[in-house]
């Protein structure tokens, strides 16, 4: 969407025209899902938290500021949203799917892939996830939105309300200690 | 170029973030430091993996889900139940345990005795009838006390 579509649609909510908000989903639905599917590790989780995102989305668009971006503004509610999830009382997640439940795919490199490969890419994809999950949440708000959302320095620290310089270092320390898990990852296998 | 400014500058390298001067620096280093070089292709690697990862797209319905929440007013917003509210939930959980127990306690205990004597009573064997001396049955255990008392 358009930086001028996307004021024109902010304008009419603000107006009163609140149908125009499922356009703000349709368009955003696809990233804020994938964001909050790596921050949190399941398909269940991710689903409420995206949801909870709009929502607030929704109660908050009136007190929204023109000067940034929508989908960074949305990216920092999904964050802030994934964040309170993790918080929740343990108890809640006794009535929750395991994060173990389902492995991630990497998209195969290759047209066809063998089934040997696709388990394999399967394995790897789990354990990134693994590997993600074991990273702090503001590390792993940094690397998701970086590496996997390919967000600008700029943008992540618009997004997070952070300095560039921090985000720099919160991505190096996450690559760091990415690469330590999947190494004892690819060391076990 | 030492190691340790080596490994400082290899993220910002493999993002194609250093200055020329710096980037030529780095690229000498790794061309005769091992140790530095198999860094580097780890951190590649990685970001090789997290740049290719699938891309989840929002479930089908997702947009509809969404819409009919906001407008059911049922917004979980903060979905999270404030710990009072959730203490209270647990409190009257278990109160309505216990009270389940002491009234079924209550109304049981006036007239269980007999009931289980009724019951008892109708487990008693001597409900059914000795085997009559013209059945198979009275047959056979005729025999066996002609037998037992051989």
């Amino acid at each position: 969407m358009e930086k001028s579509e996307e004021l024109a649609v902010i304008n009419r909510f603000k107006n009163g025209d609140e149908s125009v908000f499922e356009t703000v989903i349709f368009t955003h639905q696809d990233r804020i899902y994938n964001l909050c599917r790596y921050m949190l590790g399941n398909a269940h989780d991710a689903e409420d938290a995206a949801q909870d995102t709009f929502i607030k989305a929704y109660q908050n668009l009136k007190n929204f500021r023109p000067d940034s971006s929508l989908y960074t503004w949305l990216y920092r509610i999904a964050v802030n949203t994934c964040i309170d999830y993790k918080r929740k009382p343990f108890w809640e997640s006794l009535f929750k799917r395991s994060s173990e439940g389902e492995a991630l795919v990497l998209d195969p490199p290759s047209d066809e892939p063998s089934p040997e490969r696709l388990y394999e890419s399967k394995q790897t994809g789990a354990a990134l996830q693994a590997a993600l999950n074991r990273l702090s949440p503001k590390l792993r708000a940094v690397i998701v939105l970086k590496e996997i959302e390919g967000l600008s320095y700029e943008e992540i620290a618009a997004a997070l309300d952070i300095s560039i310089g921090t985000v720099k270092s919160r991505i190096s320390r996450a690559r760091e200690e990415l690469k330590r898990f999947m190494k004892k990852f690819m060391e076990q296998k | 170029m030492k190691c340790s400014k080596a490994h400082k500058l290899i993220s910002p390298y493999s993002y194609g973030e250093l200055s020329e001067k710096e980037w030529k620096a780095v690229e000498n280093h790794l061309n005769v430091c091992h140790g530095c070089r198999t860094e580097f292709e780890e951190m590649r690697g990685l970001s090789y993996l997290l740049v290719n990862t699938e891309k989840f797209k929002a479930p089908y319905g997702f947009h509809t889900r969404v819409m009919a929440n906001i407008s059911s007013g049922k917004a979980r917003v903060g979905a999270k139940i404030p710990v009072i509210a959730g203490l209270a939930e647990g409190f009257a959980i278990i109160a309505v345990i216990v009270l389940g127990i002491f009234s079924g306690t209550q109304l049981t205990k006036g007239f269980m005795p007999d009931r289980t004597r009724e019951v008892t009573a109708s487990l008693s064997l001597d409900v059914f009838d000795s085997a009559p001396s013209d059945s198979l049955g009275g047959a056979y255990l005729a025999m066996t006390e002609v037998r037992d008392e051989k």
